[in-house]
């Protein structure tokens, strides 16, 4: 690798992680913010909800309300349960992709099949953070779009590269199409999509290789060097 | 009656769940504080069955108050109410060995079914954290807590738990209960059966 290359890839793994910091900072705000606002709202609209209880229009308008409230927290909730960084420095790689699996779960109705060998180590912050989030995106794909029931999650490592695999056996898809629609778009919907797991893959000088085809399932496998 | 201490930075968020939980006839809101460090002394006070609890305290960490609840006689059912549902703060909660959780972008009314449960001594988590649950029951070293593997560690080098202590800064009742733990998740009844399963290969 060139010197160049060396400075550019450097730049790119510092992009990574200035993104994650603003994410961040967004998530808490969230947090900080609206969260508890709506939550305390809600406490006392249920109180309100009581004690109107002998008047059905004003019990169905603040039912009407306590709906809308409802609502907007669920969105909120799936936006910071996708978004918020888990404790990338505390802890290592093993650790960060079983808290992904079991947040996936929770926000899905999918299972994770997940399989962590006992020596996988740990790895540089950059890597890690490009590892949590090319994961989280293959595993939203693959609730969005397989129509499966699980999907299966794999981790190893090779000497100086760690491979990621992600696989399920649902309704598969063309990748040339899908990476050909999403060349305009950027994040969609809090979505980076498959363009994106390519961009990050890319920047770290990594491989992507994705095996599908519609009716075949999909497979997804991602080799990174591990700095 | 169940008796239940609120701790929250957010003063609106006690200020709403005071309003709800006195609406019920079985809960009693007996304390509640801003300050998370004011936790202690409220419990010793007012002995609640039940602390809710926000993980995210400023002034301490929230995992920290659950620690030193654990160190009392008779510790309170710790259930946990938080904003965040993803896989980080469910592993927190467990690993400081809270009886469940509820979440702030959930109906509070999930907050109240939820306190009604850990009092009952139910565990209160969502299906997908089975396998770290499992793992505090069943005994897979595969699921200590970070604290457990130093103590584990330690206890295999033939440490005694003031040593223990003294060397991770901690009380010698912290230690013992981490011990505990330990004992319990590797299945081992003592500290020679612990250093045996530490050298054959964790």
């Amino acid at each position: 690798m060139g010197l160049r290359d060396a400075e550019s890839r450097a730049a790119s793994r510092r992009l990574l992680a200035t993104s994650e910091r603003e994410l961040q900072r967004i998530v808490l705000d969230m947090h900080d913010g609206p969260v508890q606002d709506i939550f305390a709202a809600l406490s006392q609209l249920q109180v309100v909800e009581r004690a109107v209880a002998g008047d059905a229009a004003s019990q169905q308008r603040v039912q009407q309300a306590i709906g809308l409230l409802e609502r907007a927290l669920g969105e909120i909730r799936n936006f910071i349960g996708a978004f918020r960084p888990p404790g990338f420095e505390r802890r290592a790689l093993g650790e960060i992709v079983e808290g992904l699996a079991v947040q996936h779960e929770t926000l899905t109705d999918q299972i994770v099949e997940l399989e962590l060998p006992p020596d996988l180590g740990d790895c540089g912050l950059p890597t890690k953070i490009a590892i949590y989030r090319i994961l989280q995106e293959a595993l939203a794909n693959g609730h969005r779009h397989s129509g499966a029931s699980r999907q299966r999650l794999r981790v190893a490592r090779h000497e100086n590269a760690i491979e990621l695999t992600v696989t399920d056996d649902g309704r598969g898809f063309d990748p040339e199409r899908v990476l050909a629609r999403e060349e305009d778009v950027g994040v969609e919907g809090g979505h980076f999509g498959l363009r994106g797991i390519q961009d990050r893959v890319e920047m770290l000088g990594g491989t992507l290789t994705i095996d599908s085809a519609p009716g075949r399932g999909a497979a997804l496998s991602v080799v990174l060097p591990a700095e | 009656m169940i008796r239940v201490l609120l701790a929250d930075d957010h003063a609106i968020v006690i200020e709403g769940l005071r309003a709800l939980l006195e609406g019920e006839p079985d809960i009693k809101v007996v304390a509640w504080t801003t300050d998370g460090p004011d936790v202690s002394s409220l419990v010793e006070q007012y002995k609640p069955d039940v602390v809710v609890l926000d993980l995210e305290l400023t002034s301490i960490k929230g995992t920290a108050v659950i620690e030193a609840l654990h160190e009392r006689p008779a510790p309170p059912k710790v259930l946990v109410l938080t904003a965040y549902n993803d896989g980080e703060s469910l592993r927190s909660a467990l690993d400081a060995g809270a009886d469940g959780l509820a979440l702030k972008t959930e109906s509070p009314q999930q907050t109240l079914t939820a306190i009604r449960q850990v009092h009952a001594g139910r565990l209160v988590f969502p299906q997908a954290a089975r396998r770290w649950i499992e793992g505090r029951a069943a005994g897979a070293p595969g699921d200590l807590t970070p604290r457990e593997r130093e103590v584990w560690a330690l206890v295999a080098g033939g440490l005694t738990n003031p040593q223990i202590a003294e060397r991770l800064g901690l009380s010698d009742n912290t230690v013992k209960f981490h011990v505990q733990h330990l004992f319990s998740k590797l299945g081992v009844k003592n500290r020679t059966e612990a250093a045996l399963k530490y050298a054959h290969g964790r």
